[in-house]
């Protein structure tokens, strides 16, 4: 019985963690190559989703799914075009009261809208239950954003592997000025590499809404995590961040069997230990952050 | 860029501008005080129009508006017009607390409405008390505002905690089972939520299998509901509100685990059942007011009002808790012909809301004792999609008056101290 449960709650635990994976790795692109924390993050996944909700009626669940992403990533693009490159080169904690404002002004915006009352999102029918009596917490919603995720992260390792692109955002990662000096458009890069990062926020965004509810705060309580498992999972280290996310979502599951009060603190403890013992991270590279 | 930050340098043409900036402003208060002609009756509200409570509290400004606006147009309050001033509170104790000082100190409000969220609430309590401000909490639920932290000048109209637990225990353990398991929200209204609950449960005979804790603000109920499941329960309580109530709902539908657990609660709001799919409309609740009661007299009318100011859309308890607080303060002070606080408490006591106020069947009236209006609980099902309209989202079955659901004065705790 028992050794079910925490089966169950360790295979539950990676299809939350899949969910912050998706969170974290736009946070953690655009963290890395451009040094801003974007507090904003959690708004851009609140935009894709109302997005999503406003599209769903004209062309379907399947086609918000492909649409409302990139449309989040062109309002990306243009925040940062406008307000956040002034602050490229300044102190990290400029972007981030930048972006801390900005989650305010996103938040409040949506509720400017489409109003402070939640809206109903409804995914196609044959998603929406359970694939077995047993394992009833497995959703045809909940594996579809598994295979969603494992896509999306597929994709983003080759585009960084092999594309002129991702190898010139890697190299910025490692080495901004001298990817400088070898006559790269650093402004362009970042503003793509930005772009990329909130197509994965807007993706979440639409994913999101369809298992939970639809509102104007629901991205403050996803961002947090999103953080720790960049935190966990070492900063500037994108596979560290896909491990960092698995790992939080796993831990919180297990807490819930025993101790269900602190499902949610046991992430930060978490992030405690790790910082204490190692600051880098798991995976992550030393000195990034300095 | 330190020094910048710690010593701003301004320059002649700012300081200028800012000058005469100050100086218009010196000339154009007192215009715009002139303007309004006699000094109207304020009354202050302090609700979190941002953050998660943002629809209720939203809904409860609606609805003190709407009564503000018919207060008016029959001749205000004591032959004065009233005004409403709105503050948010941002669903914090501190914010609350100041905006509150602020709406006394500076505006010098007569009365005090607010807040949906039960901290702030009995926070604000605290500093109408120490003001001699007239207070009506309209959306806290938690016992001790009117239990035993209860004020002479602290009266609520909305449900405390074992109001709403009473008025659909007994359903559910005779219909259901005996076996509940809850799905509790980790703070002050959920834990008294849950010990009203659980009293009623032992007294019945039935027995819980289990509590999960979650914190506010959850989103994935996913690891609850497999403990929950895992503990086979009749009856699965969920006692979240607010986008947890959204959030676990749709999450114990997706699973199917109403399929096989009789889901229900207690307090459920139009708020949340309109945010849901349809789908996941469902189990047993209670609704604290609700906007479809054919044959009670003046409903209609007030459904129609609110509908031509909220986008066509119905009220909901919400609506109804800001439009009965403000009217509370208008009736009771045209009634003694005052403003003075404790005369104008001592006369709310025992008070009975008229029919284009009280809106719904049974008698509605501020208790002596404890300053709880007995108001009635609407215990019905969440319906999926509604007959007539598609905002008839429920059913009700029941509606049990307040002095059934409350416990005696006696046992609330309440002992109220009136100023010397």
């Amino acid at each position: 019985m028992m050794t079910q449960l925490l089966l169950f709650n360790v295979t539950n635990g990676l299809i939350i963690g899949a969910f912050y994976v998706l969170m974290a790795l736009g946070l953690s692109l655009i963290l890395n190559l451009s040094n801003v924390i974007n507090f904003a993050h959690g708004g851009f996944l609140v935009i894709g989703g109302y997005i999503a909700y406003t599209i769903t009626p004209y062309i379907g669940f399947w086609g918000a799914l492909l649409l409302a992403p990139p449309l989040t990533a062109i309002i990306g693009l243009a925040v940062e075009r406008v307000l956040i490159r002034p602050l490229y080169g300044r102190d990290p904690l400029y972007s981030l009261l930048l972006t801390f404002g900005l989650a305010f002004m996103i938040e409040d915006g949506t509720r400017f809208i489409w109003g402070p009352q939640g809206k109903p999102v409804t995914i196609p029918a044959f998603l929406a239950q359970p694939l077995s009596n047993d394992l009833f917490f497995i959703t045809g919603y909940r594996l579809f954003m598994v295979v969603v995720v494992m896509i999306a992260v597929a994709l983003l390792f080759l585009l960084l592997r092999y594309t002129r692109l991702g190898v010139r955002i890697r190299a910025g990662t490692l080495d901004l000025e001298t990817v400088a000096a070898l006559g790269i458009n650093v402004g362009m890069l970042r503003s793509l590499n930005f772009a990329v990062g909130i197509f994965l926020a807007g993706l979440s965004g639409v994913l999101a809404a369809g298992q939970l509810g639809l509102e104007p705060t629901m991205g403050t309580g996803l961002l947090m995590p999103s953080f720790i498992a960049i935190i966990v999972g070492g900063i500037g280290s994108l596979p560290g961040t896909l491990i960092g996310g698995l790992l939080i979502g796993v831990a919180s599951g297990v807490t819930a069997v025993f101790f269900p009060a602190a499902s949610e603190a046991v992430i930060y403890v978490m992030m405690a230990v790790i910082l204490l013992t190692r600051p880098r991270g798991l995976f992550g590279e030393e000195g990034m952050m300095s | 860029m330190t020094s910048l930050i710690f010593n701003p340098r301004f320059d002649r043409r700012k300081l200028l501008k800012g000058a005469a900036a100050l100086g218009a402003l010196q000339v154009a208060s007192p215009f715009i005080i002139q303007a309004r002609g006699e000094t109207p009756i304020k009354i202050g509200m302090v609700d979190p129009l941002t953050g998660v409570y943002a629809a209720p509290a939203g809904n409860e400004v609606m609805g003190a508006k709407l009564a503000i606006e018919q207060i008016n147009a029959k001749g205000g309050m004591l032959g004065r017009q009233v005004e409403l001033l709105v503050e948010d509170s941002a669903n914090d104790v501190g914010t609350g607390v100041q905006k509150a000082r602020k709406l006394i100190e500076r505006d010098q409000v007569n009365f005090i409405i607010g807040d949906v969220n039960s901290g702030i609430a009995a926070a604000i309590a605290q500093v109408t008390a120490e003001k001699r401000i007239l207070h009506i909490v309209s959306g806290g639920h938690t016992d001790s505002i009117t239990g035993k932290d209860c004020k002479w000048n602290v009266f609520r109209v909305c449900n405390t905690t074992r109001m709403e637990a009473n008025s659909v225990s007994n359903v559910l353990f005779t219909k259901y089972g005996k076996k509940w398991h809850f799905i509790t929200p980790d703070y002050a209204f959920g834990h008294t939520l849950y010990d009203a609950c659980t009293d009623d449960l032992k007294k019945l005979g039935g027995t819980v299998t289990g509590n999960e804790l979650t914190p506010l603000g959850t989103t994935d109920f996913s690891a609850y509901l497999i403990k929950a499941r895992a503990a086979n329960p009749d009856v699965l309580i969920l006692l979240v509100q607010g986008s947890d109530m959204i959030n676990c709902l749709k999450q114990v539908v997706q699973f199917g685990l109403n399929k096989q657990i009789h889901v229900a609660g207690t307090q459920q709001e139009l708020e949340s059942l309109a945010a849901l799919p349809p789908e996941a409309r469902v189990g047993v609740w209670m609704f604290e007011w609700y906007w479809k009661q054919p044959g009670v007299p003046g409903v209609e009318k007030f459904v129609a009002d609110i509908r031509k100011v909220n986008n066509g859309n119905v009220p909901t308890a919400r609506h109804w808790f800001g439009y009965t607080s403000a009217m509370s303060f208008a009736l009771v002070a045209n009634k003694e012909k005052t403003t003075d606080a404790v005369k104008l408490a001592a006369a709310l006591e025992d008070f009975e809301l008229p029919d284009d106020v009280k809106l719904q069947p049974n008698k509605v009236y501020y208790r002596k004792g404890d300053h709880q209006l007995m108001t009635s609980a609407f215990v019905g099902e969440a319906q999926s999609k509604g007959k007539d309209d598609p905002e008839d989202l429920y059913r009700v079955d029941e509606v049990v008056p307040g002095d059934k659901t409350a416990p005696a004065v006696s046992e609330t705790g309440c002992t109220i101290q009136w100023p010397a």
